[in-house]
């Protein structure tokens, strides 16, 4: 036992270990910079690293979208980040790139034209910002686990200074404080078992001629703590901000968004997803809130998503989508409630898939898109002409 | 095979086969089933809380806390399903069980359960490693039957993986429940290891007799509609009428690795670090020298787990992928080697890692 604490981990940081997050920071970005098939060698990227970058095809690119020039001949994206490693196809492109501090952290960001598209991923909250939030910003819900609420996903409009970001404050903040409604598969059943057990202590103490309770299972015993959603859903589709009142969403439900165009295996500039918030319910489900972004040359998409599993009882996914038309400056966004009952759903799966039947239902993809469709909503914003 | 031919292979990340597993599952059940729901022990001890498949951070601890049996370990619960190592994390516990039964002791968590089992990784992950025909889930499961519910340290230490029941006023009748089963939804073995504390701002209560009328201090049903949590009134009778000093649990992620409640009544342990490979907390193991001595050994996720995040974010327990990297590590030979040869730095491996990244054509 005596000398078990020479490995001790303290504040401290030895510098064995930042030599090697130095490394692998230097490493992760190398290996981050596109290589064009066609061009290797003829353009070494200029990056500070200056050793040659390790030559791999990235695999996830199905092959058309590496056609060269054509597409990239009016190159008008900038990157705003120095340490994002430049593109091989036209010196600009961009890979989300961490900085070198420990933990890694991406603020990765990119403009095209006068917009600009702006990520960051943090760790989860710290017990102090907990506290404030819990006590301050959402007093009455009771947290999930999990809140990524340094994180964020930022869309801007810069001429006409409007935007819209993602993030778990605003997210958590339409969680309602009252009675979901929901209560896990097994609720009637521990409920009631209670209850009876009240009566029979009840009793048995009357018999007793006992003014004392017997056991802790009293009236108070019995109530629900406090009433919050504790699936946490939320209908959250973003924080607008608007320098002007004028640029406001439409809601028009005839529109739809472009899926020929965003189905196109366009080059992707810039990628990211990200979780803001997720809670394992007690190991009853999960309920978890992600967002999704790629940006293209002439258009981006941002999925929001909000997918709950509670286990035997039901199935809920609340997609909001926005497609951003970088050209015509239009914004559209849609947005998706989603519910099913689990025991259906389990039914349809296991028809194709006997083995490990609730792989399926972790796969918030599959459950998309085989839940019904409760309401479809969709509004568009035209910034060149908001009227 | 022996014991500690078992050790070596596990420690270096192998799966043992089948019909081992089989045979230690058995030897562990005879074993367990001397062991009283409620185990006594004495300080020195190191205090682990949940784990969920982090191999590489078990393995962390061993070397921050010190290795078997240099060192005394309770772990409280909650071994596999969720992390992608489930199956060498539950068997490395199992053999150190065996083979120093008196330096290691193992608590039930709710995660050692068969229907939880189901939905949380520990199935798939057996027969994706084991195959589709295997029993490996089934020898292991049995055993969790057989664990045992809670541990006094120092005849004034109440250890436990969730926390309190309100059929549970006594020690004593923690030791007449009938434990060799699958974890029941509903009485004082479900409580126990579901549980949660729940610490109200008492600020506004003021005095101390509203304070015990005050429903939020006692047992309370979680909205969820089955469950409980219990407030400081429950845990100050409980450890007044079992002449208890405090009480330290796991079953809940913090942030800072520990998290105290009630003034220290009741602490929370979670040895889980960068949880889920994506929550980037911090973990701890408490390390008990005396009754009132103790250190929170406060540590972050280790660096081989760094390396499997890309592989784990585009296919979740992907057998492949494991075997891939450990059959890396294997070649390189000895226990204490193989896993700090793996050059995590090399070009060699980041190519092959940033070539996994996906970017994703959604819709």
């Amino acid at each position: 036992m005596a000398e078990k604490r020479d490995i001790r981990r303290g504040p401290g940081i030895r510098t064995v270990e930042i030599n090697a997050a130095r490394q692998v920071h230097a490493r992760t970005v190398r290996a981050r910079i596109p290589i064009d098939i066609g061009a290797i060698d003829s353009q070494e990227p200029a990056t500070s690293t200056a050793i040659s970058a390790p030559r791999f095809v990235q695999p996830a690119l199905p092959q058309s979208s590496r056609q060269p020039s054509a597409a990239h001949s009016h190159v008008r994206h900038t990157c705003n980040n120095p340490r994002n490693p430049p593109c091989a196809h036209c010196g600009t492109m961009i890979v989300p790139s961490p900085v070198a501090t420990l933990p890694l952290e991406d603020h990765p960001s990119l403009t095209i034209n006068n917009w600009t598209i702006s990520t960051k991923k943090k760790p989860i909250l710290n017990s102090q910002e907990l506290e404030d939030w819990e006590n301050n910003k959402l007093k009455g819900l009771t947290l999930p686990e999990m809140i990524f609420g340094n994180s964020f996903v930022r869309i801007q409009e810069k001429t006409r200074n409007w935007s819209i970001e993602f993030n778990a404050l605003d997210a958590l903040r339409e969680v309602k404080l009252k009675d979901s409604g929901i209560r896990v598969s097994y609720s009637k059943k521990w409920m009631d078992s209670k209850q009876q057990k009240q009566r029979q202590q009840q009793r048995l103490s009357i018999a007793l001629g006992s003014s004392q309770p017997l056991s802790d299972i009293d009236d108070s015993a019995l109530q629900i703590a406090r009433h919050y959603d504790w699936t946490y859903t939320t209908k959250y589709k973003g924080t607008e901000t608007s320098g002007s009142k004028k640029y406001k969403f439409k809601k028009d439900d005839s529109q739809t968004l472009p899926i020929d165009k965003l189905a196109r295996p366009d080059h992707i500039l810039f990628y990211d997803d990200m979780i803001l918030f997720e809670d394992e319910l007690a190991d009853n489900g999960i309920s978890i809130f992600n967002i999704k972004i790629r940006v293209m040359n002439e258009r981006l998409l941002l999925l929001s998503r909000f997918f709950l599993r509670v286990d035997d009882v039901l199935i809920r996914v609340v997609d909001t989508r926005i497609v951003v038309e970088f050209d015509e400056n239009k914004v559209i966004r849609e947005y998706k409630e989603m519910e099913g009952d689990y025991k259906t759903l389990l039914t349809k799966h296991k028809m194709s898939h006997s083995h490990d039947p609730k792989a399926a239902l972790r796969d918030s993809n599959w459950v998309a898109a085989n839940i019904p469709l409760i309401t479809r909503e969709c509004e568009i914003l035209n910034l060149n002409d908001p009227n | 095979m022996e014991l500690d031919e078992c050790l070596e292979l596990l420690y270096k990340g192998q799966l043992l086969p089948e019909v081992t597993v089989r045979a230690l599952c058995f030897k562990l059940k005879e074993m367990l089933v001397r062991e009283s729901n409620v185990v006594h022990i004495q300080t020195p001890v190191t205090v682990v809380g949940d784990i969920h498949g982090q191999f590489h951070d078990m393995l962390e601890i061993f070397l921050i806390g010190g290795p078997v049996p240099d060192t005394n370990y309770l772990f409280l619960g909650d071994y596999v399903d969720r992390g992608l190592y489930s199956v060498e994390t539950i068997m490395l516990l199992v053999v150190l069980k065996l083979r120093y039964p008196n330096r290691i002791h193992l608590l039930r968590g709710n995660h050692e359960s068969r229907q939880i089992t189901q939905s949380y990784g520990f199935y798939t992950e057996c027969s994706n490693k084991y195959g589709e025909g295997s029993k490996v889930w089934q020898y292991v499961t049995d055993i969790f039957d057989y664990l045992v519910l809670c541990c006094i340290i120092d005849n004034e230490i109440f250890c436990v993986h969730g926390g309190l029941s309100p059929n549970v006023q006594t020690i004593d009748q923690i030791k007449i429940i009938d434990r060799f089963r699958e974890i029941p939804h509903d009485g004082a073995m479900a409580d126990l290891v579901w549980s949660d504390p729940e610490e109200i701002d008492t600020s506004s209560i003021g005095h101390r007799e509203n304070f015990y009328h005050e429903s939020s201090q006692q047992f309370q049903i979680s909205p969820r509609g089955a469950g409980y949590t219990f407030g400081r009134c429950v845990v100050e009778k409980f450890l007044h009428f079992n002449q208890m000093d405090r009480i330290y649990r796991a079953h809940q992620l913090c942030n800072d690795g520990y998290q105290v409640y009630f003034d220290g009544l009741v602490t929370t342990v979670w040895s889980a670090p960068n949880y889920c490979y994506r929550c980037g907390n911090k973990a701890s193991i408490l390390e008990l020298y005396s009754k009132n001595e103790f250190y929170f050994n406060v540590f972050e996720e280790a660096p081989e787990n760094r390396l499997l995040n890309d592989n784990f974010n585009s296919s979740i327990t992907n057998g492949s992928a494991i075997n891939e990297y450990f059959d890396d590590a294997n070649n390189t030979g000895s226990t204490e080697t193989s896993i700090s040869d793996v050059d995590i730095f090399s070009d060699a491996y980041q190519v092959k890692s940033a070539s996994s990244r996906r970017v994703e054509y959604f819709l």
